[in-house]
């Protein structure tokens, strides 16, 4: 398995066991390349059986030219974004032939249902999720220098993009009826929780107003920000990785999807609520709150209520995100899907 | 030759998918949130009447093709070929297995012009008139009072023996108007 990335310092910061500096490294069985250029002298003997471009990333003219000249044309996957959209489905797998040459790239989708991709599960996530137990919960927050959980206190895990909702929920946790512990991700988070307070919230450290206390959490690596998400009662996500943690977590959580121009985004954010819904005895809140929690111009008045209603039903929607992770799992993981389907391919 | 956007397009155009002629038979823009905008496409293969789908991002440039086109009559059947000809007497010949989907309207006797489509040179699909005009060689006489038009029957029509649902008011001997595109009865001709 070759990687092929062209930022490697984000990729670092994400992964720390890569140089940002080398050209290519192996990080376990994966030989990390740093794409620097566009291929200029590759050659049809470089190019390997599968050729899996990712991330709406497009190949260079000069790599589809050697795939094209390779004697065994190699599989050429795209590997799109996740949707749970129902055109999905239909265009899952399905051919694209290319111009004027002898390749056929083929779609190939992520989503929650059995007729997509599926989702990233590693081997061991449920497993290890499974035997996460209370107790781990207490080393994992002491590891990050925060007590351990007092009766009737909420934990909630805060990783979101710019949100205007966010200083009248933060206000309506000050104001609640139970302590709530907000345990805050580094980035624009931090940033706009620190406005909040109107004081520094620098790594490490703790503020409380009210009902509210607020950690500032380091960067966390992936397997501790997943150790978080099960440790939290609500966790709030965003974009697309966290998303999909979130949904392996087996708790309660509030997407923001990323934001397009238009709303095109909404469309999206529906679809999935439609899937995640499916059979789930209270709908309303959580529609209710994941919208406004979406609104990007202004601070919407239906946050704090849709926040009240949505703790209402806190017990049937923690009971129907364990329903969920397991409908998920019947559609398997992605990796191993796509390995799948490029066998079908041969 | 020409560069067709795969965002562009519509039914009706053509393509050339692998070397070969495709026609695009529907075409559904998808595009949402972070996804590339997505086009699949319903193609008919012109050579092999073959259908199939695809999918393209919707900046996806495809090799698109304008094709030739002739009015022509049907001459006869020479199996497993269909012959028509053109107004310079020229003959083309179409397998029938090309044309599966109207060899139930190819009459000897017809004088239909008809569009056939080529594909450097070859004749390689044939367009009926939107409407044509056929004989019913057999139907049930209808019972008293059913003529509305409302209550249909089933009927045989001459030489090809195709089978089509008609009014019930139509009689043996009448001439029929028929939609090629739905291949439903329209109306009787007076």
């Amino acid at each position: 398995m070759r990687l092929w990335v062209d930022r490697l310092t984000t990729f670092a910061t994400l992964c720390p066991d890569v140089n940002p500096n080398a050209q290519t490294q192996r990080i376990g069985d994966v030989e990390v390349c740093h794409w620097r250029d566009d291929f200029p002298d590759v050659q049809p003997s470089d190019i390997p059986d599968v050729v899996i471009e990712a991330f709406a990333c497009e190949l260079p003219a000069t790599y589809v030219a050697a795939m094209s000249r390779r004697e065994l044309p190699p599989k050429w996957i795209n590997l799109e974004y996740l949707s749970a959209e129902s055109w999905v489905e239909g265009c899952h797998k399905l051919p694209s032939p290319t111009s004027g040459l002898p390749l056929t790239k083929h779609f190939f989708f992520p989503g929650v249902t059995p007729l997509t991709g599926g989702l990233i599960r590693e081997r061991g996530l449920l497993e290890a999720r499974a035997a996460f137990d209370e107790a781990a919960a207490e080393r994992f927050l002491a590891s990050l220098g925060i007590s351990p959980r007092a009766e009737q206190e909420l934990f909630v895990s805060l990783f979101c993009y710019e949100n205007p909702q966010l200083p009248a929920l933060l206000q309506c946790w000050e104001e609640g009826g139970e302590p709530l512990r907000l345990l805050v991700t580094a980035g624009a988070a931090a940033t706009q929780v620190q406005e909040w307070f109107g004081h520094p919230f620098e790594t490490g450290t703790s503020m409380q107003r009210g009902n509210l206390t607020a950690h500032a959490l380091p960067f966390l690596s992936h397997d501790d920000y997943d150790r978080l998400l099960w440790t939290c009662d609500i966790n709030f996500v965003r974009g697309e990785d966290s998303f999909v943690r979130a949904q392996w977590a087996q708790r309660p959580f509030v997407w923001q999807i990323y934001p397009q121009e238009d709303n095109a985004h909404r469309v999206k954010l529906e679809a999935f609520l439609i899937r995640y819904l499916e059979g789930c005895d209270t709908k309303v809140s959580l529609t209710q709150f994941w919208n406004a929690w979406n609104t990007q111009s202004t601070p919407s008045a239906e946050a704090q209520s849709a926040w009240l209603s949505l703790m209402a039903d806190r017990q049937n929607l923690d009971r129907h995100a364990r329903v969920w992770a397991g409908r998920l799992d019947r559609a398997g993981d992605l990796a191993n899907n796509l390995v799948c389907f490029a066998r079908e391919l041969q | 030759m020409s560069v067709k956007i795969a965002g562009e397009l519509v039914s009706g155009n053509v393509l050339i998918v692998d070397g070969l002629p495709v026609v695009v038979l529907t075409a559904q823009y998808n595009k949402s949130g972070r996804n590339a905008a997505v086009i699949k496409a319903r193609m008919k293969n012109l050579m092999t009447n073959r259908i199939s789908e695809s999918v393209f991002k919707a900046d996806d440039k495809l090799e698109g093709v304008v094709l030739d086109k002739k009015p022509c009559t049907y001459s006869y059947y020479a199996p497993p070929k269909h012959v028509f000809v053109d107004s310079e007497f020229n003959e083309y010949e179409i397998d029938s297995e090309v044309l599966a989907d109207i060899e139930k309207f190819l009459a000897p006797d017809m004088t239909d012009v008809c569009e056939v489509t080529f594909y450097e040179e070859r004749p390689i699909s044939v367009t009926l008139p939107r409407t044509i005009i056929r004989e019913v060689e057999y139907t049930e006489p209808v019972a008293r009072g059913d003529t509305s038009g409302k209550i249909t029957k089933s009927a045989i029509l001459a030489h090809t023996k195709h089978e089509l649902q008609v009014s019930a008011f139509v009689e043996i001997g009448d001439k029929i108007e028929i939609d090629t595109e739905s291949g439903e009865f329209k109306k009787r001709c007076t």
